[in-house]
């Protein structure tokens, strides 16, 4: 099982200082971060694309070529990729682009995006939002897989003779990963192309996990790909821990009650027990992520968000050590005690190398 | 006849409210009127739904995009409703901002063709055309089948007997919307209602 940390890019005053860092200092700060995941024996990176504040990660591949440089064994993705206001032509050559220097070390997850106004901004419609990641990701799908593509949909420019470079390496496209919160259609287009599907699982009740990977499970069934089980699921998670559980919910609370997205709003007693978040300590975060598993089954990869609502660099990356020494290690032989061997790992370049090959 | 459930929405703010006590009527009085129905009477569920006891929730709901547990259920109830029973206090001319908030947070389809009695309360009879001047049109724009009569209540109308009339006429237009409506069954919005060949063909 695959484990990582995933980040939306937000720049928000630190509500214990009011001090709010400059678009600079958090573009550093994210690769600092990303740097420490690897430090600390973590899988997965995933950074998220956005197009307006209070969101610096803007130029996704930008910064993960960066941190692809400086890191030998990190796997980069996305959370997410839009596949919606993107040009998939573009989308099919940067991630190329990032793969081949990566050394395979590349992966994405496609969504849909969160901001109604991006779309209008890029030239879309948002009431186009599912069509529109449908038609680019079955376009980028086929640049990935086909040396010459003639292609033409509703809604971009028609293609002929079109090859997209660098070709993936190897031959192996990057896997993909597809993310949403509650779209049926979404869990349906990763279960048709035997794709992974993401559950964000952040900030939402977990009955919408459930539904959504419940339903993804069927239809990867229903397409040939295996069994249910069979299925690639990945899960977000978001927690704050301290070794005392009292001190996490002290430190953390005036974070969650000025966050953006659910601030002002429940009680973090009341998120804490509607959604997957978890404030406490270390043993409190692997007890809740193990039961996780009671509701989604057996799955590959967790990313958890730790670095949001203004929280300072430096309680961040104490919360990469504490995740990395005393949370994934624990999690690591406990998932894997309980997967049965027919339960596939996540792909990986190297694996999905060898799949071509055999 | 199959059982038909009744969701009874209050949004009074005091305990004891007399725009629950005006609900209470409405539903009794639809209970009644259903049982009346001439050869086969309709046995009637009742849920009642109580704004107040929801007023942290909704606002939740506003700012996280998800209804918490008793929310849930509340928003459950209405959407599977046979037929709804909406009564709000006219605060400002209008329904209160309660009674407004709790609607913004209803399921899209969740009032498509059901059966609705508009009533409310207000300390004077002049408030009472804020029921077609404000209620009819948001319901209207919810798809509701909003019943002909609706039902105001200054506070001197519980003194008369004029007030008992309307509610039962009302009561009567619903009980029989009800009937005429086979029993609801609400839309679950993380069904597939498509396949990926759909899809792709942009159908």
């Amino acid at each position: 099982m695959q484990f990582g940390i995933f980040t939306v890019g937000d720049v928000t005053p630190d509500p214990t200082t009011g001090r709010e860092p400059t678009d600079a200092e958090r573009v550093k700060a994210i690769t600092a971060i990303a740097l420490k995941a690897e430090e600390v024996g973590l899988d997965v990176f995933a950074l998220g694309e956005h197009h307006n504040p209070p969101f610096v990660p803007s130029s996704p591949t930008t910064l993960l070529g960066w941190i692809a440089a400086r890191t030998e064994r990190l796997l980069l993705s996305t959370s997410t990729t839009l596949i919606t206001t993107n040009d998939p032509v573009k989308i099919a050559e940067d991630y190329a682009m990032l793969q081949v220097l990566a050394d395979g070390r590349v992966d994405l997850m496609m969504g849909r995006g969160n901001t109604g106004p991006v779309y209008p901004w890029f030239g879309q419609d948002i009431r186009n939002g599912i069509p529109l990641a449908v038609e680019n990701y079955a376009l980028l799908h086929r640049l990935w897989r086909e040396e010459v593509v003639d292609w033409q949909g509703k809604f971009r420019t028609p293609l002929q003779s079109f090859t997209s470079t660098p070709r993936p390496l190897d031959g192996v496209p990057p896997f993909v990963w597809h993310g949403s919160i509650r779209s049926p259609e979404i869990a349906e287009q990763a279960a048709y192309y035997g794709d992974g599907f993401f559950a964000n699982h952040i900030f939402w009740p977990k009955e919408h996990t459930q539904r959504m990977v419940g339903l993804y499970r069927q239809r990867f069934a229903h397409y040939g790909h295996g069994d249910p089980d069979q299925a690639i699921v990945g899960l977000g998670g978001q927690v704050f821990m301290r070794k005392n559980s009292q001190d996490a919910v002290r430190e953390f609370r005036p974070y969650f009650d000025n966050a953006p997205v659910y601030g002002h709003g429940p009680s973090l007693e009341d998120f804490s027990r509607e959604t997957p978040l978890t404030v406490g300590s270390p043993q409190q975060v692997i007890d809740r992520t193990l039961g996780f598993r009671d509701y989604v089954g057996d799955y590959q990869r967790q990313l958890f968000l730790l670095d949001h609502a203004g929280l300072p660099l430096k309680t961040v990356l104490e919360q990469l050590d504490l995740l990395g020494e005393e949370v994934v290690p624990v999690l690591r032989k406990e998932f894997a005690a309980l997967k049965p061997a027919h339960v596939p790992d996540a792909p990986t370049h190297q694996s999905l190398k060898a799949r071509v090959a055999a | 006849m199959t059982t038909r459930t009744l969701v009874v929405v209050s949004a009074g703010l005091s305990v004891p409210s007399s725009t629950r006590l005006l609900a209470d009527r409405l539903a009794a009085a639809t209970v009644a009127a259903a049982g009346r129905a001439a050869g086969d009477a309709m046995p009637v569920e009742v849920t009642h739904v109580e704004l107040r006891e929801l007023a942290h929730d909704i606002t939740d709901h506003l700012l996280t995009g998800f209804a918490p547990a008793a929310l849930r259920r509340a928003l459950d109830a209405v959407a599977a409703a046979d037929g709804l029973i909406a009564v709000t206090p006219i605060f400002n001319a209008s329904y209160s901002g309660l009674f407004k908030s709790f609607t913004d947070v209803l399921d899209r389809t969740a009032l498509d063709g059901t059966p609705v009695l508009l009533a409310a309360t207000g300390g004077t009879a002049r408030h009472s055309l804020a029921l077609d001047h404000a209620l009819r049109p948001l319901f209207a724009y919810l798809r509701a089948a909003v019943v002909p009569t609706g039902v105001f209540a200054a506070t001197e109308d519980f003194a008369g007997g004029a007030l008992r009339a309307r509610i039962d006429r009302a009561a009567a237009e619903l009980a029989d919307a009800m009937a005429r409506r086979e029993p609801a069954a609400p839309a679950d919005p993380f069904a597939l209602t498509t396949d990926f060949a759909a899809l792709l063909a942009g159908d």
